[in-house]
């Protein structure tokens, strides 16, 4: 498997299996916790007297820093994911989230359309999307005002007369942010992220080093995003976010540079998303596939050596044929009946 | 096999051949023991051979610790960066974790180098010397040779998976 999937397969298989039993006329009693990537639990159960209405709840780390980012206050997190859902067959927006849940989607199981499992099933990625949209949104509105001189911002000058100075951020991890950052032709995702462990920090040396020089490599992947890498904030972050002291030595800033191309089109848009919220989980996700096969492959090294190394052992046959007379010798007792130890 | 490494090799392999003329030789300090001297603290020097230091570079080097009835071999592996620096400390643990399988391994190398070798005069008796060294200079072009592949893996891994990545975004 080399890519991973936005989607959440456990969420389909459940809803499937629900809508299975359902129609064979034995709704399943419903409550599972299926858990996500970066500290999302979803929480699918039964109404109690209604077993053919589900309800998922969600619970992400991210919520608190997504909902707060707005643009001029008209699109609030809550619309966005209305909007998103609203218009799919069978679900439905209960007015009550779930308590120890950050929001709640009801689901009509009769009416549940395969479409609507996919789009229930990438929740977390719409959630998290949302400060992409906005991003998105403001990068639009950037680019039809007179460009302002690129050269003042990225040299952290004066701030642009334009209010050049949105940044959403998303902490969806303890440590780590993403930050992303609309200006007049691009907009810049940044990702600061930490190794906990020495040895993740110098193999993921190694693979956010690949990323940046992948594109330069290949002229295949031209058109990609720019990837850059760096110790420090990048300076579009400089000026808006000081990262804070703890842990600096094992602090990286990995900076995407979106231009217009890689959101055209909604499913454009949606598909680099996508892509970009599993960022972080790809590459640590590479990260121990590397460990694991190193692991298998040194399993293997070590068994060849016992290979070698027993090719020296002497032969039991052998041993009688040559060391008879000293294997005699060997077994020589004192006159109590003990065995002499040399 | 590189022009500088077959002497090497062919060095390490003369002095352990000359280091493995062990005896079965009980303790002299206490009775009915019989240990490997080399390895527990000596008064008595005659016991203790000179031990021999055959370097490459100041990366690679081995130093063998003769004893009359034991032979103590410890190698130092080539860590030119911080990846085969983790690498080669991987391995070595990898394989100490093992040591029971592997007879002649010490559990813990000595101060300084990567791993160590612990031969007495109960594996000379039970193995032969020449196949012996055989495995031991076989060790020693191996671990090199495992150790540059897996990271020659990692780097081609990471360069995979970032061009696979960003090949999504390419429409």
């Amino acid at each position: 498997m080399l890519h991973l999937q936005p989607q959440n397969l456990l969420i389909q298989k459940t809803l499937n299996e629900a809508i299975e039993a359902l129609r064979k006329g034995s709704p399943l009693t419903m409550d599972r916790i299926v858990s996500d990537f970066d500290y999302t639990t979803y929480h699918i159960s039964n109404t109690a007297e209604d077993k053919s209405i589900l309800l998922l709840s969600v619970k992400t780390k991210a919520w608190v820093s997504v909902s707060e980012c707005q643009l001029d206050g008209s699109l609030t997190l809550l619309k966005f994911l209305a909007d998103h859902y609203s218009s799919l067959g069978g679900v439905t927006i209960p007015s009550e989230v779930e308590p120890g849940y950050d929001y709640t989607l009801q689901i009509t199981l009769a009416e549940l359309v395969q479409e609507s499992i996919l789009q229930l099933s990438v929740l977390k990625t719409i959630i998290l999307s949302f400060p992409f949209e906005l991003a998105i949104s403001k990068f639009i509105e950037l680019s039809q005002q007179q460009p302002a001189p690129v050269e003042a911002e990225i040299t952290g000058g004066e701030v642009a007369a334009n209010g050049d100075n949105t940044l959403f951020t998303i902490k969806y991890r303890d440590e780590e942010n993403i930050f992303i950052k609309p200006s007049n032709d691009r907009v810049t995702i940044i990702f600061e992220t930490i190794f906990q462990d020495e040895t993740d920090k110098i193999f993921g040396k190694v693979f956010l080093q690949e990323f940046v020089d992948a594109r330069k490599r290949n002229r295949q992947i031209q058109s990609a995003p720019q990837v850059l890498y760096s110790h420090e904030p990048p300076l579009e972050l400089k000026r808006l976010y000081q990262p804070p002291k703890v842990a600096e030595q094992s602090r990286r800033f990995i900076t995407f540079v979106l231009f217009p191309r890689h959101f055209q089109t909604k499913e454009l848009q949606f598909h680099s998303i996508c892509q970009l919220t599993l960022f972080r989980n790809y590459f640590h996700y590479h990260i121990k596939c590397s460990k694991a096969y190193m692991h298998s492959r040194m399993r293997f090294r070590v068994d060849s050596f016992i290979k070698v190394l027993n090719r020296a052992k002497v032969d039991e046959d052998d041993e009688n044929d040559e060391l008879s007379a000293e294997g005699r010798q060997q077994a020589r007792r004192t006159f109590t009946g003990r065995k002499i130890v040399y | 096999m590189s022009q500088s490494l077959r002497p090497y090799l062919t060095a390490v392999r003369y002095s352990l051949e000359a280091a493995l003329t062990l005896s079965n030789f009980s303790s002299q300090e206490v009775e009915r023991h019989n240990r490997p001297e080399v390895e527990v603290p000596n008064t008595s020097a005659e016991l203790l051979l000179q031990p021999m230091h055959i370097s490459r570079n100041e990366n690679e080097q081995v130093l063998i610790e003769p004893s009359v009835n034991s032979v103590r071999m410890s190698l130092m592996v080539k860590q030119a960066d911080e990846i085969e620096q983790i690498l080669v400390h991987k391995f070595t643990r990898f394989l100490e974790q093992r040591a029971e399988a592997f007879y002649i391994l010490r559990r813990v190398p000595i101060p300084g180098y990567s791993i160590s070798f612990l031969i007495t005069n109960k594996h000379t008796e039970s193995m032969k010397t020449g196949k012996l060294v055989d495995f031991i200079i076989e060790f020693m072009e191996d671990v090199d040779k495992e150790i540059s592949e897996i990271k020659l893996f990692l780097n081609a891994r990471a360069r995979f998976v970032a061009e696979a990545y960003l090949d999504e975004f390419v429409y």
